[in-house]
Parts: C-alpha cells; structure tokens; sequence
C-alpha cells in the first residue's frame, strides 16, 4: 500500500518536472529561433513616444552606491523636462540622504523623500508607496540603487507604452561586478539564462513576463487603480505582475534596455536574498493562483505558464521529495527494469530541470550573449541549486507557520551592497 | 527481484573511480576557468561597449602580460595609451 502511493507521489512529480522541463525546452527553441527576428525588432518601436516619467528609487543605507546611480541619471539621454527622479531614503543612518540632497541641490529634477527610522525599513513596497506619492509623471520607473542603466535606457523602455494595452514593461539586468567571485559568476549565469532566455521567450510567445521590481516601469494610473504595491507581500514585483495581467494589461520586455546590477557576493547574501525572495514567491503563489485558473483576462497558454511561474519555488522541495521517494522505492520494491526506470529518471530530469533556469537555457542565453567562455561555469549551477532547496523549505516552513498562526513574519533582509561595482565603471 | 547489483570489492572500486572520474569531467572545464579567467565579464551594456570595452579589454590585457611576463606596469600603461592614439592619428 504504502509503495503504490509513493510510486504515485512519484508519478505526478515527475510529471511535473516534464512539465517544467518541456517548458524550458520551449522557451530556449523559441529564443533560438527568433534570435535573428529580435536583433532586427531593436531598430522598431514608436522612439517618438516620450511620455513624463518618475524614477523611484529606494535607498536604505546605500551610502556606497546611490552616487553612482544618481550622476548615472543626470547622464540619462531623455528629455529632462519630462523626467524626476525620486529618491526614497527609507531612514538611512549613513550618508544616503545626505548625498542624494547633494545631488538634489545640483539638479533640480532630483527629489529626495526622507523616511525616519521609525517609518523606514518596511520592505521595498512601503518604500515605493511612499515614493509614489510624490510622482508625477504619467509613468513610473523603478531602479534599485546599486543599479547603472544605460544612457538611452528610458527612451528603450517608454516607448513601449505607446501600445495602450502594455501596461507595464521590463528591462534587462546584467551583472555588474561579475568577475569578483564565484558566487557573483554563478548569478551572473542565472540572470542570463532568466533575462537572455526566460524573459525574452515569455515576451515573444505572449506568456507571463515577469516585472523583476526593478529596471521597470508601469503605467501611473494602472498603478493606482490596482492599490498601489501590495506591502504584506515581499516580492511585491511578482505580486504587481498578476495584477497587472489579471486586470487585462500585457508586460513587455525589453531585452535591450540594460541596466547593470550589483550580485550579492557571498553565498550568505545570496542566502538571505533568495530567501525573501522564494517566500515573496510562494506568498503570490497563495494568493494568485486561484485566480489566474479563473481569469477571463487570460489565455489558456497564459494560465499555464502563469501557474508554472508562481510556484516555481516550491520546486526544489519537490525535488528533494523526488530524490526521497525515489531511494525508498528502490529499496522497497521495484522490479530490475522498473527500478532502472526510477533510478534514471530523476537523474536525467532532475539535473536538467534542478536550477530554476536549466542548464541548456543558461547555455543558450550564454552563447547568445557570446559568452562561450562563462559557459564553462554551467555545471557549478548544481550547488546553486542544491543551495536553494534549505532555502526554499525553509520559506515554505515559516511561510505556513506565520499562517497557522497568522503572524506576520515579514523581515525585509535588505541586501548590502558594497559599491564593488564601481571599479568596473571606467568613465 | 532488487536492482541491488553483488559488490565484490573489484567492483566496489570500479564504481568509486568511475564515479569520481566522472565528476572530475564534470566539473573540470569550471575548474580551469575559476583558476584562470578568461571569459571577458562583465557584459558590456550596449550604448556604453565601445568606451568600456576599450578599456576593459587594456585591463585585462594589461593584467595578463604582467603576470605572464613580469612587465613593469607603469611602462606598460603607457605603452597602452600610446596604442590607444593610434587609430585616431590614422585617421
């Protein structure tokens, strides 16, 4: 009894992994395939289309970057009578607010929000909101601080709002300070087999893209008649993009517009980030599931990968169930044939589906990018991965004891930049 | 009947250094780019490739003929900034 349920446990997480699997196999054939079609596309969109736009940007003790961000802004190709940037100090106790008001006193297109310490440290939704108070512009654009976007970067991401049902559009992020270490080089890997390849496939197949809270931008009045950013969740990104398909708009991404990040540089910081990000995640996957099933907004397809993508997170945990029942029915069980058939399987589906990119999408996007030679780094991608599976079980675990007891375990871990990218940045 | 092959211990070590040698594979190529860099990260953001390339591209240059060759680095900056007037004297 007890090993015809764990062959069906195993059954259906296998199937789910060939559904994952399939799924990324689709996303890197289509990437492939239209790769000559976007290269031309570049050259295409409405470059007239120059709508005002506020830029928020939250800063919490970020003394070492928001500098660079800032004169980054000032060097911005766009129209500056159609631009503010807001910065958000969401009570710094360093030098933060002290040089965003520096640069606020040179250029009067620089706002500075001072939050105290009281009000400040809320998560980056509470920061925004706060921000957006203060916005005016017709769009608005949301960078981190440790992040240097391109000059023309604005001109790249507005002009998709000349399609009036585009309702929010996403940029491309790229690892600044990649040569630092080998944590830094394997989320560098990660963000080119999510933007290069995930992203740009989900854009050209009409699916899910995702809003990554940060080198984006949305429509002001969509935003404020979905609530503003939802501030009990703490991946307010992923949250903001149901809503925003929920309510019948489309996000685009814009795999040209860049904008350079710093990574987390060890593997603590990648801990504490993922972290949030993976309970972030599941919190959206609670509370969007139902109804993206349910939505007349959206297509079947849109259904599909819109589930697929919200419970991403649970997948690790699901592996390591499917590594458990697979040892237990070998030794329970199984037949010689059937029991090669358990034993191969998880091999060869876990380890291609194991990182939440594959290893054949991070390929892919590598050698899109002609970064042949980071491609050698693609099998290291394991230990991310095997990295991820404490991490997610354990935003799974506190995630449903905070339910249970309905407390609200949201701490909002920030990530500490150093400024290490700066280095990188030859003017 | 349990796929549970007899392990002799021929067998047993066979296993062991299959296994190994395959992991060694594995992870050989990530081995060799960890212990000596050559992929030109980071990627360059379009508008900005031609000013950050150059430059990024004389750094890494400049490292690699220092290590290998023992150069002086100060001769050898200004032997890359000379390099660097070159093309714009050409035209």
């Amino acid at each position: 009894m007890i090993t015809e349920i764990l062959e069906t446990l195993f059954l259906i997480l296998t199937a789910l992994m060939i559904a994952y699997l399939t799924r990324h196999y689709i996303f890197t054939l289509t990437v492939l395939k239209n790769h000559q079609k976007h290269e031309k596309a570049t050259t295409v969109g409405n470059a007239a289309y120059q709508p005002t736009v506020s830029i928020l940007i939250p800063a919490l003790n970020e003394e070492k970057v928001i500098g660079r961000i800032l004169q980054r802004m000032t060097e911005l190709t766009y129209p500056k009578d159609k631009m503010e940037i807001i910065v958000i100090d969401d009570g710094s106790t360093d030098d933060t607010g002290k040089i965003a008001e520096q640069c606020s006193k040179a250029h009067s297109y620089i706002k500075v929000i001072h939050r105290s310490e009281k009000e400040g440290g809320r998560g980056k939704a509470s920061t925004l909101n706060a921000g957006l108070k203060h916005a005016k512009g017709e769009i608005i654009l949301c960078f981190d601080a440790d992040y240097y976007p391109q000059r023309d970067i604005l001109e790249k991401l507005t002009k998709e709002f000349a399609d009036p049902k585009v309702g929010a559009v996403q940029g491309r992020v790229t690892v600044l300070n990649e040569p630092q270490n080998i944590v830094t080089r394997l989320v560098t890997l990660e963000r080119i087999g999510g933007y290069r390849v995930d992203q740009q496939a989900r854009d050209s197949l009409g699916l899910i893209t995702q809003l990554g809270g940060t080198v984006a931008g949305l429509r002001r009045d969509l935003l404020e008649s979905l609530g503003r950013w939802d501030e009990s969740i703490l991946a307010e990104d992923t949250d903001i993009t149901f809503r925003v398909y929920l309510a019948g708009y489309k996000i685009r991404y814009v795999n040209e517009a860049e904008c350079y990040e710093e990574a987390v540089e060890s593997w603590r910081a990648y801990w504490k980030q993922r972290y949030r990000w993976a309970k972030g995640h599941m919190q959206c996957a609670f509370k969007h599931s139902l109804k993206v099933l349910k939505s007349s907004n959206l297509r079947f397809r849109e259904k599909v990968d819109g589930l697929l993508l919200l419970n991403v997170y649970f997948i690790p945990i699901l592996v390591l169930l499917s590594w458990i029942i697979s040892v237990l029915l070998f030794f329970l069980k199984s037949p010689q044939w059937f029991g090669m058939f358990w034993a191969l399987v998880p091999i060869s589906l876990y380890s291609c589906v194991g990182n939440f990119a594959p290893f054949f999408e991070v390929g892919i996007g590598a050698y899109l990018d002609g970064r042949t030679r980071a491609q050698w780094l693609i099998p290291l991608l394991i230990f991310t991965f095997l990295y991820n599976i404490p991490i997610c079980t354990k935003a799974l675990i506190d995630l449903l004891i905070s339910k249970i007891f309905r407390r609200n375990g949201n701490h909002w871990a920030k990530t500490v930049h150093s400024g290490n990218g700066n280095s990188y940045i030859m003017s | 009947m349990r796929m549970i092959p007899n392990l002799t211990p021929t067998t047993f070590i066979m296993l062991i250094l299959g296994v190994s040698t395959f992991i060694f594979i594995m992870f050989l190529p990530a081995l060799l780019e960890l212990k000596k860099h050559k992929d030109a990260g980071p990627r360059l953001i379009m508008n900005d490739a031609p000013v950050m390339q150059t430059k990024i591209r004389e750094t890494i240059l400049m490292v690699n003929v220092e290590e290998e060759h023992g150069f002086d680095q100060i001769l050898a900056r200004k032997m890359a900034d000379v390099m660097a007037v070159l093309p714009n004297l050409e035209a």
